[in-house]
């Protein structure tokens, strides 16, 4: 028995290690760069979108997903992740695009032209991006004080809660956001502490609890959001952005600065010059746009291709002239 | 980080392992050698407590109480240059070229090549063959509970996003294997392997699995390759100690025979020991695949897609129903594959004897060939929309009502817990110096579980320190152990009542199943809104998990409590009471024990899903070095919490260590 087995299993041994030997040989004649691991799978016409954790996002690509599947028979690839990773995955070559960008200049500077060259600039979406510190509108009535700087400093003891202890509380944000925050309260000498919500779901919860019951808060946020329909908020009035004052993180003299959102393209991606890509580029629209389809999908359960598909049944004469003529 | 892992040497399996549950300690422990007042460790534990508290009370500055902040930015500056260099020789360096870059594509086609199968299948044709597959292996039963999870995912809408995550499970459970069972086979095979692995595979168990996201993304990109590895790494260990374990508790009488007859050490392994092992190793395969499944929303977050990006968009809406729908298909997924394993590794006695019929199977076979080839040829896609059910509305109103109704209570109930338990414990850690903490450690570790403990617990505190991750480990430790307490005082009544009553018995074994495979984002969201944005929603969270493996210790271990000793109680005229308090608790010790020790892992598990809702500390530490690209932190933020891992696992152990 054990004979036979090896007289059988002789050449197939032999055979066994000529193969692995061409294998190693294959392998090391030809080398494997970050660009080759692309997980898309599909076919290499697929578009692949990054799809960063919020609605107002999740709403734009869920309109050019629309309009690429339907107006020029493009398969896109959705892909859910965060927004860091998300500028790795158009670096090796994983992602294509990324649909709205809030910031990120060290990112820019690290894998744009001036860095791996793997990513190029896409313009502007036409979205205006406010971040800032917000409170609810029922504060501000009651104190008008409320609604700049000097008068929160003045009142911070309205927001205490437990998990501040002698401090009032200020609600961060998901842990993937821009922020500025511990650097505003330092420069500003403001009696906060920063209380980590830790996700953006727990946050917003916490927000609609609270104005619910009509108690206070004090929280970071961010416009176009689809919560603006059911939570009316003001933003704290802070001194205006300007160049070099948030250079410092512990130290910040100014308000969040106000974000024309852009679009990350893959150089590559943009190099090919596809009627795709020159509809992702064209694409261009307002913050009532975003929202109505946000809106749609948050407040309404609609499924987000469902929520695209309506908007753009109603909105012709918008995305129409996004159309690359040739396509 | 060599240190790191060498401290975890000797230890016994943490969490949830048959091999913890076999080398659970039994007898008395020795107590020679130590002074009177340590001979009660309950006193010790008390006088320690009121050696720090009076130490937090003085009014010490920063620089006494802090740990010198010197080392840990070093620490963090080190692993933040490595990160750098790897971002930016991904396309030059040769370890990449030649070595991570091709693992990644060749994982990223596997996974790719299985979901395009499945979708090829078409939804009847997986049906088909799923359920004969199912029948065959594992029985009727288990093809039952197939048919059962398959209705789930299509009327939740959400069947290919099963397929997607299947396809991920089955490549990464591959991947896990691959590499588990040789290992497994090595470790049983010699006692110098095991004890070389067993602290690697400790550590891969109390990592927690969002502290190697990043260093995955970064050797592997975004996506499927990442997603399978770090997955198969988190499934890995159960594999390789059971394995070992099988291996080992082969009957050596069989082993000898075998010898004797002249067989060769390979012809003994593969004839006798794997064949005699099966049904144990089976075990290990099911768990890995339990664990994988567990995988699932965290690897989401790297771009795996899936149901765990079902449960994220419904997170990202406030959508609690949409997320227990997609919770609902991970759980029908998790017990599908477990009744399909457990009935392969329970032998070939599952199989129906009309299958056993040649031409019966055939012509099983050939019906499953036609119905895929059919719903191919008609292109039968998408589950019909007819057969959808929409539960996540529903779902959303009795949240909302519920947490009308007793919002207020539990919300006072929070406020409380913050005030008057977390608030003062955390301010004792914190406010102490940082030596006192190190050194009351210490002598816990001596008096309840010896001096190899005492030492193995301070140098992982220490080591806490210098990775500069002091302060908010503090901040985790006392979470940590108030959870623990709560933990521990419910589960301890629940299972008491639970091994006095069968009805109650067989009314919660399903519950604590499903409490045990519900993703924990699912409840998150409802824990928030009952309790504030905080420390308590993830003291919750951490409760739901760690709950179900307590309870059924209590259970067991009562229940294992001989019938004969029980009755020579009663007869003595024992009180119900004081039959549990000096014969039951007594002779259960040992599951007590073990309950301790599994509670404190699964709620140190749980520091960085309890950060997702306001836990902060050290899980916030390495949620945000994953979202901010900030290594250093993110990785000392997660080797922190093994450190607390190994701390705590070693004060609760008992004397075994030691023995």
């Amino acid at each position: 028995m054990h004979k036979t087995l090896t007289r059988f299993a002789g050449p197939a041994l032999l055979k066994g290690a000529a193969v692995a030997a061409g294998l190693t040989l294959a392998t090391t004649s030809c080398a494997a760069t970050s660009g080759d691991v692309s997980s898309g799978g599909s076919g290499d016409d697929t578009v692949r979108i990054a799809v960063n954790g919020w609605v107002g996002y999740e709403a734009s690509a869920a309109v050019l997903t629309h309009l690429l599947e339907n107006e020029l028979d493009v398969d896109v690839e959705q892909k859910q992740i965060d927004e860091q990773p998300s500028w790795q995955g158009l670096n090796d070559g994983d992602l294509d695009m990324i649909v709205e960008n809030w910031g990120h200049e060290d990112l820019m500077a690290q894998y744009g032209p001036d860095g791996n060259d793997s990513v190029v600039d896409g313009g502007s979406t036409g979205n205006i991006g406010t971040l800032g510190w917000y409170l609810p509108q029922y504060m501000v009535d009651e104190h008008p004080e409320l609604a700049t700087w000097e008068g929160v400093k003045e009142n911070t003891d309205l927001f205490q809660t437990p998990e501040s202890g002698d401090k009032g509380e200020f609600l961060a944000a998901d842990p993937a956001f821009v922020t500025q925050d511990q650097g505003m309260i330092n420069h500003f000498d403001m009696d906060l502490k920063i209380v980590h919500a830790g996700s953006e779901a727990a946050q917003i919860s916490e927000m609609r609890k609270r104005y619910e019951r009509e108690e206070p808060f004090l929280s970071y946020f961010y416009e176009p959001q689809w919560l603006h329909n059911h939570i009316d908020m003001a933003k704290v009035e802070f001194p205006e952005h300007t160049e070099g004052c948030a250079d410092d993180e512990d130290d910040v003299s100014c308000d969040y600065p106000e974000y024309d959102l852009n679009k990350i393209f893959r150089t590559g991606f943009a190099e090919d010059d596809s009627p795709a890509y020159r509809m992702l580029e064209n694409w261009n629209w307002s913050n009532a746009d975003q929202d109505a389809v946000a809106t749609l999908i948050a407040d309404e359960g609609m499924s987000s291709e469902k929520a695209a598909a309506t908007w753009a049944e109603e909105n012709t004469d918008v995305w129409q002239e996004w159309i690359p003529a040739d396509a | 980080m060599s240190t790191d892992t060498d401290t975890a040497r000797g230890s016994a399996a943490p969490a949830g392992t048959a091999a913890a549950a076999a080398s659970a300690p039994a007898g008395r422990p020795r107590r020679a050698g130590l002074p009177a007042w340590a001979r009660r460790p309950w006193i010790a534990a008390v006088l320690v407590a009121a050696v720090l508290v009076a130490a937090a009370l003085l009014p010490l500055p920063q620089s006494v109480t802090a740990f010198p902040s010197g080392p840990g930015a070093r620490v963090d500056g080190v692993l933040n240059d490595v990160y750098d260099w790897a971002v930016a020789n991904r396309d030059s360096s040769p370890v990449f070229i030649y070595g991570f870059n091709y693992l990644s594509v060749l994982l990223g086609s596997a996974v790719v090549w299985i979901e395009t199968l499945l979708q090829a299948l078409t939804w009847p044709g997986v049906m088909v063959l799923g359920l004969l597959a199912s029948w065959r292996a594992a029985g009727r039963r288990a093809m039952l509970v197939v048919l059962a999870a398959f209705a789930v995912f299509g009327v939740t809408g959400l069947w290919d996003a099963a397929m997607t995550t299947l396809a991920l499970i089955t490549a990464s459970v591959a991947l896990a294997l691959i590499v588990g069972l040789p290992l497994g086979i090595a470790s049983g095979r010699s006692d110098r392997v095991e004890r070389a692995l067993r602290p690697v595979l400790d550590f891969m168990q109390v990592m927690p699995a969002f502290a190697y996201l990043m260093p995955m993304l970064l050797l592997f990109g975004i996506g499927n390759p990442a997603a399978a590895v770090a997955t198969a790494v988190y499934a890995l260990p159960p594999s390789v100690r059971i394995t070992s374990m099988a291996l080992r508790s082969v009957d050596g009488g069989a082993v000898e025979a075998a010898a004797s007859l002249g067989s060769t050490g390979l012809q003994t392994l593969l004839k006798v020991r794997l064949p005699m092992a099966k049904r144990t190793i089976m075990l290990g395969v099911n768990q890995t695949i339990m664990l994988g499944v567990s995988m699932v929303v965290i690897a989401s977050v790297i771009g795996a897609g899936g149901l765990g990006d079902a449960i994220y968009q419904s997170l990202s809406k406030v959508d609690v129903g949409g997320a227990l729908e997609a919770g609902l298909a991970i759980v029908m997924l998790a017990i599908a594959m477990d009744r399909v394993t457990a009935g392969v590794g329970a032998g070939s006695d599952g199989a129906p004897t009309a299958l056993r019929s040649p031409w019966l199977r055939a012509g099983a076979y050939v019906l499953a060939a036609a119905a895929v080839a059919g719903a191919a040829a008609l292109r039968i896609d998408d589950w019909p929309q007819q057969l959808r059910l929409y539960t996540a509305g529903p779902v959303n109103r009795f949240n909302d009502a519920f947490a009308d109704a007793v919002g207020g209570v539990t919300t006072a109930i929070g406020d409380g817990t913050v005030v008057w338990v977390l608030d003062p414990l955390r301010a004792v850690l914190t406010q102490s110096p940082w030596w006192l903490v190190v050194l009351a450690a210490a002598v816990l570790g001596r008096v309840f579980s010896g001096r190899r403990a005492a030492a193995t617990g301070a140098v992982a505190l220490t080591l806490v320190g210098l990775m500069g991750r002091w302060g908010n480990a503090m901040d985790t430790l006392s979470q940590v152990l108030v959870a623990a307490v709560a933990v521990l005082a419910l589960g301890m009544a629940i299972g008491i009542a639970m091994s006095r009553s069968d009805t109650l018995a067989a009314f919660l074994r399903p519950v604590l199943d499903a409490m045990q495979t519900l993703p924990p984002f699912v409840y998150l969201i409802p824990a928030v809104v009952l309790f504030s944005v905080g420390r308590v929603p993830a003291l919750v969270a951490a409760l739901v998990f760690a709950l179900p493996p307590v309870i059924r210790l209590v259970n067991d271990g009562i229940r294992g409590v001989p019938q004969n000793t029980v009755e020579a109680a009663s007869v003595m005229g024992s009180t119900s009471g004081q039959l549990l308090a000096k014969v039951e608790l007594p002779l259960a010790r040992s599951s007590l024990l073990l309950a301790v020790n599994q509670a404190i892992m699964l709620i140190l598990s749980m520091v960085v899903i309890g950060a997702l809702v306001g836990g902060g500390a050290l899980g916030y530490g390495v949620v945000f070095g994953l979202k901010q690209n900030e290594f250093g932190l993110g990785l000392t933020s997660g080797l922190a919490i093994v450190c607390l891992g190994i701390l705590l696992d070693r004060l609760t152990q008992g004397r075994k260590t030691d023995a």
